[in-house]
């Protein structure tokens, strides 16, 4: 049975030449060493009639595989190397990178805001939105900063000219608070995302504007101890497992107890460095436990419920997480700068 | 505010307890500590130095090579500085010592002394100005001491700065902080120490008070406690060094012995104090009232005339104003250097009235600071003994027997009821009775029982921020410490569908970055005269950083012109952007708040190349029909049926101009940018730029159509080429073979327009692709023969056209 050792000793031979197609040239020179009216495997259809006539059958069986099998082997080989290439113009630059289109992204300050609502929305809570024009009830009186209390320093405010009552532009989200309790019977569990303005000389820590998350869960029976699990969670989803909180007493009229929340230094692992000081923490966020004189202002029973209310700065957190190093780089819209996120 | 340590160990006993200690308990009892120094560290290896000789370096004409004894010791330094000179006393920095600031480094980052040659010639040590040692900002040349010094004394000691100053940032709540003495309380609990007992020692001596001096109060709801002492044969001197110094170490700059004193006693006590020159006050007697209507003007202290108004409260004597209570005093009875009899005011001024009068003065002091976060009304006689004792000590004054004290009332604790169930409910805890009044008791609040459950807390009058239990409450939580309650993370869930936002938006905004756009965020506040030009309605605001930014935005437009010009000075030419963001006007129907409304909007820019480098396509530039891709395939996502884009001529605002139309309402602008809006923005080349009514277009929009089943038939395609007026727009042709194809129609599209060889002049030939069905069967020739022939009539009668060719 030469014949049959003759065949697939051709199938090898043809198998491992094909794997070398490296050019449509290369694919030519296959065809017409194997598969042209003088290939190897018309030649060894010429053999066939040497053949005895008892074995003829299993033979010719074998060449005609043979001779699909290299057909079929050959075309996919040949499809690989560029399709219409190979058979038309035959010589196209594969390197060439393909055509440049505009690549879109969203703002830093866009994904930073979904990310936190991820997070919050993910436990229940919902979003509300409010006016940034707003009256001085809502932004300052009904969150307890009585008119002539120095609390109202704390924040550098824009007023708007206007001839009928005092407007200002909102410092905080914490005015939408009001808004939402004003209008919902408790419970209430939302979260208040928007674009807030300080009075304040721009520079590369502070704009003119920037934008809060605002929360707030009013219910039966809410606690500090609540507060600081729910932070704690956000700092975890929002951060890393690792992240570790600080809770320090703070000030703001519309909570009681209040509290500033740091959060350990990853850029230092808390030793100390430029960006944190050299105290080790980061501050995130103010929180605390909704005051008596909010809840009287929006006609909640004190007695009834409880609840806790947070904000923070979302360009803050995204300069965290990124390592920004000047906020106004957010306002600029330089395209080397928003393709980065 | 500064907190020196030396001056609290005067109140506290701080022994063994670190700088850092003290540092991190402060800030998590609520005292936020900032920074801190400790100068004697930092001054360590610095020594006032003598220099014996000057001589010139031999290797530089501008350096000097001084002998200098340390003391002891004499060392040999290289200076530079013009102004060294034999005899003089300076500070000199030892070979190991860190000079604080580094005058030749642009940061100015400290460095280390060591053993160095300059210029061939050995220095031993560093001869320091001022701004080297971080004392000032002096760099012209070295620091020159009095001649007094000693050499060989630590420069710290010299300084009077052996010391550790804390500053502290301080919520305007804990006003009772203020102080030396307030800080010394928190201390005190924090770390279990005790209050260093000290009685202050006077001697009154000569008639009582009441014969030299008289007080009346007739505004006491502005002043509910007014009380003063007298010291007479007093000598105004400079003030002793250890004063000097401990004014020196808070940032308060000495002026004499007299005004030292009252400031001394009002950073360790945080009772603001005022001297009067008696001899000045006519009639010797201070009435304190509201002014009378012909006074408007006061001079203060600082030299400035004031305006006044009627409802501020003013100390008087007989014939004039002498000070604004609690802000500042006056020039006409200051303490000079002949002043002999000196009156002290200590009071209590309202705080809502101190805040009103120094917001409207703009003028804020020490004392007006203190006085409207609230001082403690009890502290005003223990002050005056302090200063008294002081000032006698340092003056050779003697103190009149006696005080003046005229009060309102008796100002006594107040009783506040704590429920032991409510503090752990609020704070998440299982504290034990006993533990919160152990708690309370540390800050110096007593609590009795009512019963096993309810305390009776008597809040001291220095601790004027705590009025309800929940005040209390938080004191607990504070001084137990926030990081000793545990976490607890099991929020009852309960489903609310009050607060869904729509996810709409930001589906907007991947479309949109999907097709090449990226999200742009800018101000909302622009200069009024753009804001103006797009809208007059636009709101202003009364007290703007700037021109620039002082009025709320009517557009996005002008955000988008200053995005492309920032990128184009940096090179980047082409550019997709998108913004959605809020503009503002006033409105003259009521809105949410007062006549502002806030709307919605989404902007489109773009600018430059349509396909960015590719290698083998003609690069064309964006134009009108770019920007009308990307508004329709918006309007599309919205599933909005059928808008209409109406060409208006050029406005103010744009070249090429469309104005979009959605259910009859004018909800858009888009077009290309007109030359005055880009120059003032200097972007020099062609800006197409969309604004659409987002709030409007999302009330419109159909969120989820009703399932339509798949057409069973399959379309015909035709295509249909007319020869027009070059005038006759193409939508009006679409429109009518539209109508004209009516339940059969499905799409249209143009995909060709010529004139020129072979078509007549003033003509124009425009080929419609159209898609045809019917959804009872597949539509045969007659059918497609009747569309053609209704449509070529009917676009003959409306618009004269020509049917050129055909086929299908």
């Amino acid at each position: 049975m030469e014949m049959l050792e003759e065949i697939q000793k051709l199938k090898d031979e043809a198998t491992s030449a094909l794997a070398n197609l490296k050019s449509s040239e290369d694919a030519e020179n296959f065809r017409l060493q194997y598969l042209s009216r003088k290939g190897a495997i018309a030649q060894l259809f010429e053999k066939l009639k040497d053949v005895p006539k008892e074995n003829k059958p299993a033979v010719g069986k074998s060449l005609n595989e043979l001779r699909s099998f290299v057909e079929s082997e050959f075309e996919s080989s040949k499809n690989n190397l560029g399709g219409k290439a190979v058979t038309s113009d035959g010589n196209i630059d594969l390197s060439i990178p393909g055509r440049k289109r505009y690549a879109g992204r969203k703002h830093p300050l866009t994904q930073t805001a979904n990310e936190i609502k991820r997070i919050f929305t993910n436990i229940g809570f919902g979003i509300a939105d409010g006016p940034e024009i707003e009256d001085d009830y809502h932004n300052f009186e009904a969150l307890n900063f009585p008119p002539d209390h120095p609390a109202r320093d704390m924040q550098d405010t824009f007023f708007v000219k206007s001839e009928e009552g005092k407007y200002v532009l909102r410092t905080h989200t914490s005015g939408v608070q009001i808004r939402v309790m004003e209008n919902n019977k408790p419970p209430v569990r939302v979260i208040m995302p928007g674009r807030v303005y300080r009075n304040e000389a721009i520079s590369a820590r502070s704009y003119c504007l920037f934008h809060q998350v605002e929360g707030l869960y009013v219910d039966k029976n809410v606690s500090l101890a609540e507060l600081k699990g729910t932070i704690a969670y956000f700092a975890k989803e929002f951060f890393n497992e690792e992240a570790k909180l600080r809770f320090r007493p703070s000030y703001f009229p519309f909570t009681e107890p209040s509290a500033e929340v740091d959060v350990n230094c990853f850029v230092c692992g808390g030793k100390g460095c430029k960006i944190c000081k050299y105290s080790g923490w980061l501050e995130i966020m103010g929180c605390g436990m909704v005051d008596p004189n909010v809840f009287k202002a929006v006609k909640y029973d004190e007695n009834e419920v409880s609840g806790y209310a947070f904000g923070m700065g979302i360009e803050r957190l995204a300069l965290l997480r990124y390592g920004i190093d000047d906020i106004r780089l957010f306002f600029e819209n330089d395209l080397r700068f928003l393709n980065q996120f | 505010m500064k907190i020196s340590r030396k001056w609290l160990q005067q109140l506290v006993d701080l022994s063994g307890v670190k700088d850092d200690d003290i540092a991190s308990r402060l800030t998590m009892l609520g005292l936020e500590v900032e920074s801190y120094e400790n100068f004697a560290a930092k001054y360590e290896g610095f020594v006032v130095g003598a220099v014996l000789e000057v001589a010139k370096h031999p290797n530089a004409d501008k350096l000097k090579l001084c002998q200098v004894d340390v003391g002891g010791e004499t060392k040999s330094i290289v200076c530079g500085a013009p102004n060294v000179a034999a005899g003089q006393k300076v500070p000199v920095g030892l070979v190991g010592a860190t000079v604080p600031h580094n005058q030749h480094d642009p940061e100015g980052k400290p460095f280390q002394l060591t053993m160095a040659k300059i210029r061939g010639v050995e220095s031993e040590g560093m001869i320091c100005s001022a701004n080297e040692l971080g004392l000032g900002d002096d760099r012209s040349g070295i620091m020159v001491f009095d001649d007094a010094a000693v050499q060989g004394t630590p420069l710290s000691d010299y300084l009077g700065l052996n010391d550790t100053v804390f500053e502290i940032s301080l919520t305007p709540n804990r006003a009772d902080c203020l102080s030396h003495l307030g800080v010394a309380r928190e201390l005190a609990s924090a770390f279990s120490k005790k209050f260093i007992p000290r009685r202050v020692k006077i001697t009154e001596d000569g008639p009582s008070i009441t014969e030299s001096a008289k007080v009346e109060v007739t505004a006491q709801d502005l002043c509910p406690r007014y009380s003063a002492r007298l010291i007479r044969g007093v000598k105004v001197a400079p003030s002793p060094k250890w004063l000097k110094d401990a004014l020196e170490s808070v940032g308060i700059r000495s002026i004499n012995n007299v005004v030292d004193a009252t400031n001394f006693v009002m950073m360790e006590l945080g009772q603001p104090l005022h001297a009067f020159d008696l001899k000045r006050i006519t009639g010797h007697k201070l009435i304190v009232r509201r002014p009378k209507e012909d006074e408007t003007k006061f001079t203060t202290l600082d030299g400035k005339e004031r305006i006044i108004s009627p409802d501020m409260v003013m100390i008087c004597d007989k014939e004039k104003i002498v000070a604004i209570g609690g802000v500042m005093g006056g020039i006409n009875s200051e303490i000079s250097d002949n002043t002999t009899e000196v009156l002290v005011e200590s009071a209590n001024f309202t705080a809502s009235s101190v805040r009103r009068t120094s917001k409207a003065l703009g003028l804020s002091t020490e004392a007006s600071y203190r006085f409207e976060r609230g001082v403690d009304p009890n502290l005003t006689i223990r002050a005056l003994d302090r200063v008294g004792e002081i000032i006698a000590e340092t003056s050779g004054g003697k103190l009149a027997p006696g005080i003046i004290d005229i009060a309102a009332m008796k100002f006594l604790p107040k009783r506040v009821e704590l429920h032991v169930d409510h503090v752990n409910r609020l704070l998440g805890t299982r504290l034990a009775t006993g533990e919160i009044i152990r708690v309370l008791e540390s800050i110096e609040i007593p609590c009795d029982k009512k019963s096993e459950t309810v305390l009776f807390c008597s809040v001291p009058t220095f601790r004027g921020d705590i009025e309800r239990d929940v005040d209390l409450i938080e004191e607990v939580g504070r001084v137990y410490g926030y990081e000793q309650i545990a976490d607890s993370f099991q929020t009852r869930l309960n489903f609310d569908t009050r607060f869904r936002e729509s996810t709409v938006l930001d589906e907007l905004r991947d479309l949109l970055a999907g097709a090449g756009f990226h999200e742009i965020i800018t101000n909302s506040l622009q200069p009024a005269d753009i804001a103006g030009f797009h809208d007059p309605a636009s709101v202003t605001l009364a007290n703007p950083i700037s021109e620039d930014m002082a009025a709320m935005r009517t557009t996005l437009l002008p955000g988008a012109l200053q995005t492309i010009s920032v990128n184009l000075a940096h090179g980047q030419k082409d550019v997709k952007l998108f913004e959605i963001g809020r503009v503002y006007r006033v409105m003259d129907d009521q809105q949410v708040v007062g006549r502002f409304r806030e709307s919605a909007r989404i902007s489109m820019a773009i600018s430059g190349t349509a396909d960015p480098m590719s290698f083998d396509r003609k690069e064309s530039k964006f134009d009108i029909f770019d920007l009308k891709t990307d508004i329709e395939r918006l309007l599309a996502f919205l599933k909005l049926d059928s808008w209409d884009f109406i060409s208006y001529d050029t406005t103010k605002e744009y070249e090429q101009s469309l104005k979009l139309f959605v259910n009859g309402m004018e909800l858009g602008l888009a077009g290309r940018v007109g030359k005055a809006a880009l120059q003032r923005m200097s972007v020099d080349q062609d800006v197409y730029f969309a604004e659409l009514d987002l709030t409007s277009l999302l009330a419109l929009r159909k969120s989820t159509n009703r399932y339509r089943s798949l057409p069973k038939f399959p379309f015909a395609s035709i295509d249909l080429s007319f020869i027009v007026s070059d005038q006759t727009p193409a939508a009006n042709l679409m429109d009518t073979l539209r109508a004209a194809a009516g339940d059969m129609f499905r799409d249209i599209s143009v995909f060709d327009i010529y004139s020129g060889e072979g078509i007549p002049d003033g003509k124009k030939s425009i080929a419609f692709s159209m898609a045809l069905g019917s959804e009872e069967r597949t539509l045969n020739d007659g059918d497609i023969a009747g569309f053609i022939e209704k449509a070529e009539k009917e676009l003959n009668q409306k618009f004269s056209a020509e049917l050129r060719k055909q086929k299908s």
